[in-house]
């Protein structure tokens, strides 16, 4: 169960790291609108990050998949395929010449993802706390509960019975 | 009074204009019309009654609104209509009639316009037809309206009297009194009273709009559109005069061109008025003799702007408390006069030294820029040559040509390791003037024996940004192969024909290679402008290279299969042209203008430096830059927007200024009245922005048919705004203000960038045709969309003591075949190049003395061409076989040489290679000339009268 545990702060590690990556576009950008900062400056800041913001989302995405969470992977998932395709149209990078006409789109699109981000941000920290409480709980009462197969099982044999 | 013609000069005065506004709103009611069309009856009630109720209490119009405005129109009709057309027509309903009329002359507005309505109705009706009218108001429904219509029949001429009693009353003394520049609302207001004589108004109605008679006349069942009735620009581009003497003191068309010159007042009419909404700015544009802008040196007081806004201080701007302090006319913001420019007000509140003070009378003025205006010490001009020495350039002659021009320059066809010293590149004009002759002398010797197809084209422009990164300047490429080699490195593309239709279409006219947009950016970040020669026969990407041009403020000249015996005068001129015409360096462009609009997106070859700031490294006379603007408050209260165009540069004699436009325009509550203004040369240039950008992110045929959109739902906004009064039938109707409005568009169609699809055009031609486009200012770009054709064997027949006559012989003729006879000798000019038309049975004379004894072996030399299958080899061929036009000694061939001395004098930025081609010498002859005949029907595309039903037919299809 510690194995769990460490993924979780694992990924809460990364998850804040995405949201500190969107933050600091969605500021660099709202810079630039008001005239605080040039393309020149803006694009190469936010330019340098997009590719380890998309590494990350993915290695959080794929590591989900691999240990078998379903509805986290699926909820990554989204951004994930969105990510994947701009690269592969290489519309990833802010264009610096034609950054004003794209703002509005760059703004929408990094706040949806900052959105989903701290959606994320509460799963995986109630996750955390859940794994945390367990590991302790199991720890503390050197019971091994295993809560939802418990609990499956529980009403299993609850329906066997009614029946 | 207005009375004869009410399109154009609605505007000059105040009082004329008034009561000609009044008369296109009555079109309007159209909308409202519709629904209530049922029973003439009922529409006739409930107009009445909202309207009356707000009016008749509180005198000002305005509260009228609410109700909307159809009620209105219906009222005040009943006098005019009566007298003019509109009984007779109506025949059936005795309601009707009244209806029209009045409309018409009261002029009013449809019903978004609030204020302008309401303000009529109080002025006309109250005071004389009271009587009659409450009762109508007060019971509200059927029955008053009726007997206020039987009522009305009778009193047909009843409405007459009132009238003129009102107009004493009203219109006319307040209106003039108010300064010129006052807005449209605070005009309505007054104008109402006098919206005129009574028969003015039934004749102003009828003009009011200019109509075709398309198809059907009632029966018949003939399509037949008159050719000759279509309306053509034949007079060129013509600025709208009347705005000009309503401000005088704006800044010349020529610098600054609004879409049209009535802002809307309201989202809802931005909404309706579906044509691009914005303005074309030229801040540099030649001035002629005598009207040069002014330069003004405030060395003592520093430059007086708003503080707040940061506006300039302009004509429009008041001063107030004796002097003391004056009020920015963009923000209202009240600001401190410095005490150095103080001065006295005389008892018209003037400042009694305006006569000496150039900015606050005139609105173009050149501003000397103080050290803060710097961001570093003015550089000298810099020109840096950056020249393809790969086997084509030698073999087509483009280098012994091109460098006719002394000029500082470096070659560096390098590795892109290697960093030159500034220094020791660069060198000083004058002092080693003999060193640089020189070396353009051994240029050509020099590479003579190169057999290098590739072109390191990246790695030397890296080098040459590196030269230049000090000093900043205008680079000037001439690339003659595809860049093959080191980054920056291009692919062959634009042969697979699959691609076109599809959506993946567009890609092929967007730069291949991120390295040229982020090299884009690093230039103009330098002050680094570019200019781009091409010169291949072959595919070289001009998507790509000229990437760098659009991003720096510069041009893409293209020079399809050069050939110096050819095509080097034409280089010559032009390059010429770029590197002597008045040029601003590191210069910055803002637009503001008032507050509750803001421009939203800019249109042209620049980059944006921040949200509303041009960053152009080098900028001269020739380029024109479109934007849009948009409305930002549901509401504009002002009754007067302000636009300042300001242009910080550094002038080549080293000096830093600040180039200031400033211009006004009212803001109204009508579309009718936004029609009437439009300005057909502006609307077109933004036009053609949009669809050339429209073409970067899709495929031709839609950015051609979203243009098409466009024209057709503006046309049919317009038509339903007259659509009820008048019965329009198949009848085409547009604003006589955008009577070109269709041609240009279909000519737009048939623009290089926009026209047919993947074999019209040379790929290579069609973007380099859309670079040029996006940055000419609104004259040329009309020239070129609609070229003149000049018959010119008469003139040149003519014995010589009337040769003065040569403004006569400038007639423009229609763009169609019928257009040239046999017998004669035409030139077509489109700006960029002349094609001269000799007909089949043009008198021998005149070709033996234009094109010397042996023209018949030169003219039928050109018949050889058959048999070539694909159109860019026919392309090739062509510019290959060009006659050369030379001068001979006698009086025709130099009169001829005179003529198109002229025509290149009326525009030098670019020079015309005169093409040659006789009468049925095909294909020359339709590649060259009759596919530019725009208006015929060509290989699958539209002529012009098909085109306008074809349009008629959009705008009836609701």
């Amino acid at each position: 169960m510690a194995w769990d545990l460490i993924f979780w702060v694992l990924c809460f590690f990364i998850n804040i790291a995405l949201l500190a990556s969107s933050f600091y576009q969605l500021l660099s950008l709202s810079d630039l609108e008001a005239d605080h900062l040039n393309p020149f400056e803006a694009t190469t800041r936010i330019n340098s990050i997009v590719l380890p913001d998309f590494l990350l989302q993915a290695f959080l995405c794929l590591s989900f998949l691999l240990t078998w969470h379903w509805f986290m992977f699926l909820f990554t998932l989204p951004i994930t395929a969105y990510h994947l395709m701009l690269y592969l149209n290489r519309k990833h990078l802010l264009d610096v010449t034609e950054i004003f006409r794209d703002l509005n789109t760059e703004k929408k699109y990094r706040f949806v993802k900052l959105a989903v981000y701290l959606l994320l941000f509460t799963v995986v920290l109630f996750r955390l706390v859940i794994s945390a409480s367990t590991l302790y709980t199991m720890k503390s009462m050197f019971i091994h509960i295993d809560f939802w197969g418990s609990t499956v099982g529980g009403i299993c044999k609850l329906v066997i019975r009614i029946f | 009074m207005g009375t004869e013609n009410p399109g154009r000069p609605n505007f000059p005065m105040r009082p004329s204009f008034t009561p000609f506004a009044s008369a296109p709103p009555t079109v309007r009611p159209f909308s409202p019309h519709g629904p209530a069309t049922g029973p003439e009856s009922s529409n006739f009630r409930p107009s009445p009654p909202a309207r009356f109720s707000d009016p008749s209490v509180p005198s000002p119009p305005i509260t009228s609104v609410p109700p909307s405005g159809v009620p209105y129109q219906r009222f005040p009709t009943p006098p005019f209509p009566s007298a003019a057309q509109a009984p007779p027509n109506r025949a059936p309903p005795v309601g009707q009639p009244p209806f029209q009329p009045p409309a018409s002359q009261v002029s009013v507005p449809p019903p978004s316009f609030r204020p302008q309505t309401q303000a009529l109705p109080v002025p006309m009706g109250s005071p004389p037809q009271n009587a009659n009218f409450p009762p109508s108001s007060m019971n509200a429904p059927q029955p008053p309206t009726d007997s206020s219509l039987s009522g009305i029949r009778p009193n047909f001429q009843q409405p007459f009297p009132g009238y003129p009693s009102k107009q004493p009353a009203g219109s006319y003394g307040p209106p003039p009194s108010v300064a010129a520049n006052l807005g449209y609302q605070s005009r309505d207001q007054m104008q109402h009273p006098g919206s005129a004589p009574p028969i003015g108004g039934v004749q102003r109605l009828t003009e009011d709009f200019s109509s075709l008679a398309v198809a059907s006349i009632p029966g018949t069942n003939d399509p037949a559109l008159d050719n000759r009735s279509l309306p053509r620009p034949l007079d060129g581009d013509v600025v709208p005069s009347s705005f000009l003497e309503m401000y005088p003191m704006n800044c010349d068309p020529r610098y600054l061109r609004l879409t049209t010159n009535a802002i809307p007042n309201s989202q809802s009419l931005v909404s309706r008025w579906h044509l691009p909404l914005g303005a074309v700015v030229c801040p540099l544009a030649e001035a002629p003799e005598g009207e040069e802008v002014p330069a003004i040196n405030f060395s003592s007081t520093g430059i007086i702007r708003c503080r707040r806004c940061r506006t300039y201080v302009n004509p429009y701007v008041t001063f107030t408390d004796a002097g003391r302090k004056w009020r920015c006319n963009i923000c209202s913001f009240l600001n401190d006069v410095p005490g150095e420019y103080f001065a006295n007000l005389d008892a018209t509140g003037r400042r009694i030294d305006l006569d000496q003070r150039p900015e606050l009378i005139k609105g173009s003025v050149e501003f000397v820029a103080p050290t803060e205006y710097m961001v570093r010490p003015p550089m000298p001009p810099l020109y840096f040559f950056l020249i393809d020495v790969s086997i084509s350039a030698v073999r087509s002659g483009m280098i012994e040509s091109s460098l006719t021009q002394p000029q500082m320059m470096v070659v560096s066809d390098l590795d892109d390791i290697f960093v030159p010293l500034p220094d020791d590149l660069l060198v000083n004009l004058s002092e080693s003037k003999n060193v640089v002759e020189t070396f353009l002398d051994s240029l050509p010797s020099m590479f003579q024996d190169n057999v290098n197809v590739e072109s390191a084209f990246g790695p030397a422009l890296k080098a040459a940004f590196m030269v230049m990164s000090q000093l900043g300047g205008k680079l000037l490429i001439f690339q003659n192969s595809l860049p093959s080699l080191g980054v920056g490195r291009l692919k062959l593309r634009g042969d697979d024909l699959r691609v076109y239709g599809t959506d993946k279409e567009h890609i092929l006219r967007l730069p291949e290679d991120p390295f040229y947009k982020q090299m884009a950016a690093d230039l103009t970040k330098y002050q680094i402008g570019v200019n781009i020669y091409a010169f291949s026969d072959k595919y070289t990407d001009i998507a790509s290279l000229g990437t760098l041009a659009k991003y720096t403020g510069g041009q893409v000249y293209y020079y399809p299969s050069f050939q110096s015996g050819i095509h080097g005068e034409k280089l010559s001129h032009e390059l010429a042209r770029d590197l002597t015409r008045e040029t601003a360096w590191e210069a910055v462009m803002r637009i503001r203008c008032g507050k509750g609009i803001r421009f939203t997106s800019y249109h042209g070859n620049f980059m944006l430096r921040s949200t509303d700031l041009l960053a152009l490294p080098a900028v001269d006379c020739d380029k024109a830059y479109a934007m849009q603007l948009s409305l930002e408050e549901t509401l504009l209260t002002t009754q007067t927007v302000y636009f300042q165009v300001a242009l910080l540069y550094t002038a080549s004699c080293g000096e830093r200024r600040i180039r200031v436009h400033t211009a006004a325009a009212p803001v109204v509550t009508d579309l009718g009245e936004m029609y009437r203004q439009a300005d057909t040369g502006a609307i077109v240039s933004l036009f053609s922005r949009l669809a050339i950008e429209k073409t970067l992110t899709s495929k031709l045929e839609d950015a051609r048919n979203s243009l098409q959109l466009r024209i057709v739902k503006a046309l049919r906004e317009y038509r339903n705004l007259y659509s009820v009064q008048h019965r329009l039938g198949a009848r085409m109707i547009y604003p006589e203000s955008l009577k070109f409005l269709c041609l240009y568009g279909l000519a737009l169609f048939k623009s290089v960038p926009l026209k047919g699809g993947y074999a019209d055009v040379q790929l290579d031609e069609r973007c380099a045709a859309g670079f040029t486009m996006m940055a000419l200012p609104v004259k040329k770009l009309l020239k070129l969309l609609y070229p003149s054709l000049i018959r010119i064997d008469e003139y040149l027949l003519k014995p010589s003591a009337q040769a003065d006559g040569f403004k006569n012989i400038m007639k423009r003729l229609p763009l169609v075949a019928e257009s040239l006879d046999s017998r004669g000798l035409y030139i077509y000019d489109d700006g960029f190049r002349f094609v001269i038309w000799f007909g089949r049975m043009v008198s021998p004379d005149i070709a033996k003395n234009l094109l010397g004894p042996d023209f018949a072996a030169e003219l039928s030399r050109l018949d050889i061409i058959v048999g070539i299958q694909h159109i860019q080899d026919l392309l090739q061929m062509l510019a290959m076989i060009n006659v050369a036009l030379t001068e001979h000694d006698n009086e025709m061939s130099r009169r001829l040489m005179k003529i198109l001395k002229k025509l290149r004098e009326s525009d030098p930025s670019y020079y015309q290679l005169p093409y040659l081609v006789r009468q049925g010498e095909q294909p020359r002859e339709g590649l060259l000339l009759l596919v530019n005949l725009i208006e015929d029907q060509m290989g699958g595309t539209t002529g012009y009268a098909d085109w306008i039903t074809q349009i008629q037919r959009q705008v009836q299809q609701n």
